[in-house]
């Protein structure tokens, strides 16, 4: 991964949140490194989306403090997008006027900030072959990503080469005039939705869709922003087993900072770094998954019962 | 991982088959330009002014369609807002009689307006915004009779006009007027909405938070949509101060703004087509309410026809192609 990492890219201090009588989130702290897989787990009602929603600006803490790369920060909905932070929402948050693929390219925006040893997927994806395309060196130029496993996704579909040659030729000459920014976005949806196995409902509303495509197609909107930090609420929901083991290997290859609200343990378990486990708005453990399955009160918070 | 990736099947083929095809906009609006400007010289003076009327409902109807079509904001208030284009290019005009520095001061006066109104409306949603706007089609008018010294209360102010250049009839100077000013406007908003921000629009239609989320400035989108809306409405206005040669309140009522989202809506909501359609319709059915009337020989009908009418064309419209007349073509597409 990434090696100038800032101590955290994200930190949550004394969060609380207080709505009226009821208080959602009690003292709650999180510190998330750069690059790792955060998962946030508890009962439901634990305060789990609020703290999401803390983050993203929908819900204002009644004390405590967010730093963003080690700066006060008071986030803004509409600016995480600029800042590289995407999330995606619980029940999934589609525009059924818009195309598959418009739907993914609302969240694909100009972003000039983004410094070029990012983690973001594409420099992965392109690892060890010197970019081609000078204009779009804003994001391809990355260096070779020191992450070996990354062939094996590629294994089955259409080779590095020929994908680049369809993206020259298979675009119609006649919208050239309009410049290469909305062919860019185009292209750059499209990647995003075959990352996540949507590509071929491209062309189609999401209304229509079944509930576990409309979720890949979330988060392909999500991806294509080529976010730094990735807040996935509940992306397993709906997905069969099968589905949740892609996801499992997709959000293990984002190569961005992660976190993650999830009720399905076993995905949990398998990708997170680091566990946060929250019971009625109070955090009762932070630690590894091998910590977290062990502790008793997780255990207890969730059973209702002392073991 | 991998293998569970592949799962999905490809059909590439198809889905690029499916792609729609996007004419750029300069091609319509060449094409329609030349067909008004033959049409003008072929039509008999009274179906001229039909044909610049029908040119000055869409200059509204386009912009309207955007904001409610596009961006979701019900507008009942755009009647007003062309009367605040009239009113402006009618002071103006009777002042400096120059046409351009007329129409500039009525957009930018409607823009301001616009600017006033859509900062509220960002904050309204649904029927409160109907409400806002409502009352503004409700107060604008009576401002005139508060204020009788500048505006003339219900007799208006006639407009002086520059004689069309040339040998060339009023009428047919009217319609290459008012159709200058509606494929201007309908290929900037076309231009507009074609890229990012036709889908910012849209998007934050249909789902505000997954909007933000997505890093749209929805506020911001709302009111440019409205500011741009209330633009288009003052160009129309200032487009029937010219077809009347003279402003009212009579010409700007409650009915007027319900007329155009009407128009919309029959016309096939969020699609220029569908706002031309609607403008078509605006000038088609009165005028066949019209000739009814003088038909069955009767006084009362001809006033209420029109919108008897106009009702049952919204009924039947929405019943045999809920997405309007513009999506009929789409939809026989789709079956086969």
């Amino acid at each position: 991964m990434s090696t100038k990492i800032p101590d955290h890219e994200l930190a949550l201090d004394h969060i609380t949140v207080r709505f009226g009588g009821l208080t959602a989130l009690d003292d709650v702290s999180l510190r998330v490194p750069a690059g790792r897989i955060v998962g946030v787990i508890g009962p439901n009602g634990a305060g789990k989306t609020t703290l999401f929603n803390v983050i993203c600006g929908f819900v204002t803490p009644t004390a405590g403090e967010i730093t963003l790369d080690g700066r006060a920060w008071r986030p803004r909905p509409h600016h995480l997008n600029r800042l590289g932070i995407a999330r995606t929402l619980q029940g999934v948050g589609q525009f059924s006027g818009l195309t598959v693929l418009e739907n993914v390219q609302v969240g694909i925006r100009n972003r000039h900030s983004r410094q070029p040893s990012e983690r973001g997927w594409r420099e992965s994806r392109h690892s060890g072959q010197p970019s081609e395309r000078g204009e779009q060196g804003d994001w391809h130029s990355g260096e070779p990503s020191e992450r070996g496993g990354q062939e094996g996704r590629h294994s089955g579909q259409p080779s590095e080469q020929g994908e680049h040659e369809g993206r020259h030729s298979g675009q119609p000459s006649r919208r050239g005039w309009r410049g290469g920014r909305e062919k860019r976005s185009e292209q750059d949806a499209l990647d995003a939705l075959e990352r996540c196995g949507a590509a071929e409902y491209a062309y189609e509303h999401p209304g229509a869709l079944p509930y576990a495509i409309r979720k890949r197609i979330e988060l392909a909107r999500a991806l294509a922003s080529r976010p730094r930090i990735l807040m996935l609420d509940e992306p397993a929901g709906g997905l069969d087993a099968d589905e949740i083991q892609w996801l499992a290997g997709l959000i293990r290859d984002t190569d961005t900072t992660v976190l993650l609200v999830e009720h399905h343990m076993d995905l949990v378990m398998a990708v997170c770094d680091e566990i946060l486990v929250l019971d009625f708005g109070k955090p009762i453990a932070l630690g590894p998954p091998v910590e977290i399955s062990a502790n008793e009160k997780v255990t207890e918070a969730y059973l209702g019962a002392v073991a | 991982m991998t293998g569970v990736l592949q799962k999905s099947p490809t059909r590439s083929g198809q889905t690029l088959a499916r792609r729609r095809r996007r004419v750029p906009p300069l091609v319509p609006i060449i094409l329609g330009a030349l067909l008004v400007l033959a049409l003008t010289y072929v039509l008999p003076p009274f179906r001229n002014y039909q044909l610049a009327t029908v040119g000055a409902y869409f200059t509204v109807t386009a912009g309207l369609t955007v904001l409610t079509g596009l961006n979701g904001q019900l507008s009942l208030g755009h009647g007003a807002l062309m009367a605040t284009g009239a009113y402006t290019f009618a002071l103006a005009q009777n002042r400096w009689l120059s046409m351009p520095l007329s129409v500039l001061a009525a957009i930018l006066t409607t823009t301001l307006a616009g600017v006033v109104i859509g900062l509220a409306a960002a904050r309204l949603r649904g029927p409160y915004l109907a409400g806002l706007t409502l009352a503004v089609a409700v107060v604008v008018p009576s401002v005139t009779s508060t204020f009788d010294e500048t505006f003339n209360s219900d007799m208006g102010l006639s407009v002086a006009l520059d004689p069309p250049p040339g040998v060339v009839p009023m009428e047919q100077w009217q319609a290459w007027l008012c159709w200058a000013g509606a494929l201007v406007t309908a290929f900037l908003l076309a231009t507009l909405v074609r890229g990012r921000f036709g889908r910012d629009l849209r998007a934050v239609r249909d789902d505000e938070t997954a909007a933000r989320l997505a890093g749209v400035h929805v506020a911001r989108t709302q009111v440019i949509a409205f500011v741009v809306s209330a633009a288009c409405a003052g160009l129309a206005g200032v487009l029937f101060a010219f077809l009347a040669q003279s402003v009212s309140p009579g010409a700007f009522p409650l009915t007027l703004s319900l007329f155009l989202v009407m128009a919309i809506v029959i016309g096939g909501l969020g699609r220029l087509v569908g706002a031309l359609l609607g403008a078509v319709l605006l000038v088609a059915l009165p005028a066949l309410a019209q000739t009814a009337s003088e038909r069955s020989g009767s006084q009362h009908l001809e006033g209420n026809l029109a919108l008897v009418i106009f009702g049952v064309v919204l009924v039947v419209v929405m019943l045999a192609a809920p997405g309007g007349l513009a999506s009929i073509h789409t939809n026989f597409r789709r079956k086969r």
